[in-house]
């Protein structure tokens, strides 16, 4: 376990310390049931869900803790029946956590009904439908135009290499576990993505932790293009300023999903059965899809802030993350080590050569 | 629960009972090959796999290094969405990468050749089958050796190996029952004449005896042979039967017939003396009638099977005494010379003492009535022995069987009833002793011996 736990305080640093929320029970019983949750999701984002569950369920105390996706990871490792529900964007380490047998079965209607692609055994559940996203600046559009793709990207990043130089950010993939992710599903998805990692290098990218500090920078005008942002946190930002635009590209949009899952020795089994089964069915899902950027899956769903949306506008470029067993070969040491010692060289190559 | 004992139910029970194992052994021998096609089909996704990532190991910077296919990874879970585990280990048995550390082939995994192991193991409480393929590099600088080693969960083996259950289970399931409805069928089929037979006899007027007439399958036909044997023997019997009445009526009638006679002639005189003569003549016939109705009685009850006297220790030498003593002014009357030979001890055996003293009184009776001169009655020691000797005309050895029948007699006698030696062979079938009927001494004469079983010390 030490190599991994060390590479995770490489790949998510704190950028947050633990925040709690509580909802007490509204009155009755003298014990009332507990729930507790734990998730890597801002509680700017969760908070609607919450707050609509415990509207439906006044009875239960809510006890949700926002935390990392590593100190989440550890935590539940620790002490394993401390949390009832786990919801993590970490799909990797989520899928880990139920391969290796941590999860307790969800056996609803909403879970039987929930599409196959979304779930695995019936334990580890996504609820969310998150593309990853550019976001330009209005003094890139204006000089050189919009790149819609991955290869007009490419394109302009290698005509304007000195215009630009300085100007670009994305994940550091060394650090950041959501930057190594995309890299390794990128390599994966096209050959050519090298060449990107190439120009990138040669205009000399910046790279940083979170999606945040991408928007931080774009907002301020540092930057002018920004590769691969969580879509769901910078749809926000990009609404409220109006020099910033959102491209989703459409050669290949990567998706990443939260998902959730009950550990097997959850506290309080029946209220995190009631609450996995509330994100997943159609009232959790329809907050989801009209209070929040997170995207609603739910097959009965469509409209504004759901997949069906995403595909009905994308069609065949969205590429979610299969929900397999594939994801542990992401975890990998040794292909950790390979994937990042290419990414530098590929990040270095221009400027020995040159 | 009422069991009645039936031949249907037997035959049923035992024929079912093995079918009934028979099927459990085809289901359980289905079970298992169920599970064995099952894992051969899931085992090539291990080697599949095992073979992908063997494929991706290399010797880089000093070391195993391994670029992990996911596909790999992949493959090994299908639609029933296994749990997937692998695993890297070096010559040393020293773990490089993976997500679990399981166990090798065995402890001391350096001695196994290399090739392909399959085996069911548990794992932090899951049940997994694992693939471990032991190979080398193939690198013309490094020949080092390791273990890739993949398992995950059985849900999809057990999902095939239902699905090939269920195929097998129906196909069981309509032979049992095609067996079962057979079986019935063939049973009633076999047992039918049997009915048959049932209804033939009970069908039959209780008063005849004529043999069974019916075809029958050979088992039965040998039940009916029997029956009909049976029956002619009682044809006979009742044949016996008929004449013997016949017989005692005719000889009944004769001496009955004689006194009406007498008595009607004797009533025509006037004179007393005559009417005196008459009275002597019937008061002898009538006596000699008396006897012959004893007899018979007495025959009659020898001759019932039914009849078994309960026997007592008896000594013959006190009945053979007791016998001659009995007869003896009689015989001394006609001029016989009628004597007993003894042994030193008591001969003793089980036996009724007054059937014995008939059967004595009627042999002396018959020497006597036959012109013996001389009759002699001896007893011997082991075997017992009671034997009654005279020197009368005797009996040609021919006839000697036929004088064992009533009413047979040697001679045109008019005394004698010929019952004598019917009733001493009754005797002596109650004792279960052996009638011998020989010549007497110096071919004279006849010699009857009643030989016993044992003695009673």
């Amino acid at each position: 376990m030490k190599p991994l736990a060390l590479l995770f305080i490489l790949l998510f640093p704190l950028t947050a310390t633990a925040e709690a929320m509580r909802y007490p029970a509204a009155s009755g019983p003298e014990r009332p049931e507990r729930l507790i949750v734990h998730g890597a999701l801002d509680v700017a984002y969760i908070q609607p869900l919450l707050d609509d569950f415990h509207r439906r369920h006044p009875d239960i105390d809510l006890t949700y803790r926002n935390l990392d996706t590593l100190p989440l990871y550890r935590r539940f490792l620790a002490t394993p029946d401390e949390a009832d529900v786990l919801i993590s964007s970490a799909m990797p380490w989520q899928y880990r956590l139920v391969n290796d047998g941590h999860a307790r079965p969800l056996d609803t209607p909403a879970s039987r009904d929930w599409p196959a692609w979304a779930r695995w055994r019936q334990e580890l559940f996504a609820f969310t439908f998150e593309p990853i996203v550019m976001v330009v600046r209005r003094e890139l559009l204006e000089r050189y135009g919009r790149p819609d793709s991955h290869a007009e990207l490419l394109a302009t990043l290698r005509d304007h290499r000195d215009d630009l130089r300085g100007r670009v950010v994305t994940y550091d993939p060394e650090r950041s576990g959501a930057g190594y992710t995309y890299a390794i599903e990128e390599s994966r998805l096209s050959p050519r993505y090298w060449d990107l990692i190439a120009a990138l290098g040669d205009v000399d990218t910046s790279l940083v932790d979170t999606t945040g500090e991408m928007l931080e920078g774009l907002t301020d005008g540092r930057y002018w293009i920004g590769y691969n942002l969580l879509g769901s946190y910078a749809h926000r930002v990009v609404e409220d300023d109006p020099d910033l635009e959102m491209v989703v590209p459409d050669d290949y949009t990567l998706v990443i999903q939260r998902l959730a899952f009950m550990p097997r020795q959850a506290p309080h089994p029946r209220n995190a059965r009631r609450f996995l089964d509330y994100l997943i069915d159609e009232t959790g899902q329809a907050v989801i899809a009209s209070q929040t950027a997170l995207g609603a899956i739910h097959p009965e769903l469509d409209g504004p802030g759901t997949a069906d949306a995403w595909r009905a506008e994308r069609g065949n470029a969205l590429r979610p993350l299969t929900l397999g067993p594939g994801l542990l070969a992401t975890l990998d040491d040794l292909k950790r080590q390979a994937l990042l010692t290419r990414w530098r060289r590929e990040f270095n190559r221009d400027d020995e050569d040159r | 629960m009422i069991t009645r004992d039936s031949l249907y139910s037997r035959l049923l029970t035992w024929l079912l009972l093995p079918l009934l194992a028979l099927g459990g052994l085809m289901l359980f021998q289905a079970w298992l090959d169920a599970r064995q096609t099952a894992d051969r089909a899931f085992d090539r996704l291990l080697e599949a796999a095992t073979l992908a990532i063997a494929e991706q190991v290399q010797w880089q910077d000093d070391r195993l290094w391994l670029d992990l296919p996911p596909a790999a990874l992949e493959m090994l879970a299908t639609d029933a969405e296994e749990r997937v585990f692998y695993a890297i280990y070096d010559n040393r048995g020293r773990f490089v990468t993976g997500n679990a550390e399981l166990p090798g082939i065995d402890s001391d995994g350096a001695n196994a050749d290399d090739g392909l192991y399959y085996r069911d193991i548990q794992w932090r409480g899951l049940a997994l089958r694992e693939g471990v393929r032991r190979t080398r590099l193939e690198d013309w600088r490094q020949r080092e050796r390791f273990d890739v080693r993949v398992a995950h969960t059985r849900e999809g083996r057990e999902r095939l190996a239902s699905q090939l259950l269920r195929g097998n289970l129906a196909y069981i399931l309509g032979m049992a029952l095609l067996a079962a409805a057979t079986l019935v069928i063939a049973i009633r089929t076999a047992l039918a004449p049997l009915t048959r037979l049932r209804r033939a006899i009970r069908a039959r007027d209780p008063r005849t005896l004529a043999p069974l007439e019916l075809p029958l399958p050979r088992e039965l036909a040998e039940l009916r042979e029997t029956l009909n044997e049976l029956l002619a023997r009682m044809r006979r019997v009742r044949a016996n039967q008929e004449r013997f009445i016949g017989d005692a009526s005719h000889q009944l009638r004769t001496p009955l017939a004689g006194l009406s006679a007498r008595a009607e002639l004797a009533l025509r005189q006037d004179d007393p003396t005559q009417w005196r003569q008459a009275l002597v003549a019937m008061q002898d016939t009538s006596a000699r009638t008396s006897r012959l109705a004893i007899q018979l009685l007495s025959l009659t009850r020898l001759d019932n099977p039914e009849y078994r006297p309960e026997l007592s220790p008896v000594a013959l030498d006190d009945i053979a005494r007791q016998a001659v003593k009995q007869h003896w002014s009689a015989c001394h009357r006609d001029g016989i010379d009628l004597g007993v030979e003894t042994p030193q001890t008591t001969v003793k055996v089980q036996g009724l003492d007054w059937q014995l003293e008939e059967a004595l009184g009627n042999l002396i009776d018959n020497g006597r009535r036959y012109g013996a001169r001389r009759i002699t009655v001896r007893v011997a020691d082991a075997p017992p022995v009671l034997e009654v000797e005279d020197d009368g005309p005797g009996i040609p050895e021919a006839r000697r069987l036929l004088m064992l029948r009533p009413f047979h007699r040697g001679s045109d006698d008019p005394d004698g009833s010929g019952l004598g030696l019917a009733i001493v062979d009754g005797i002596a079938r109650t004792h279960g002793a052996r009638l011998g009927l020989e010549d007497g001494h110096d071919g004279q004469g006849l010699r009857v011996t009643l030989i016993f079983p044992g003695a009673l010390s």
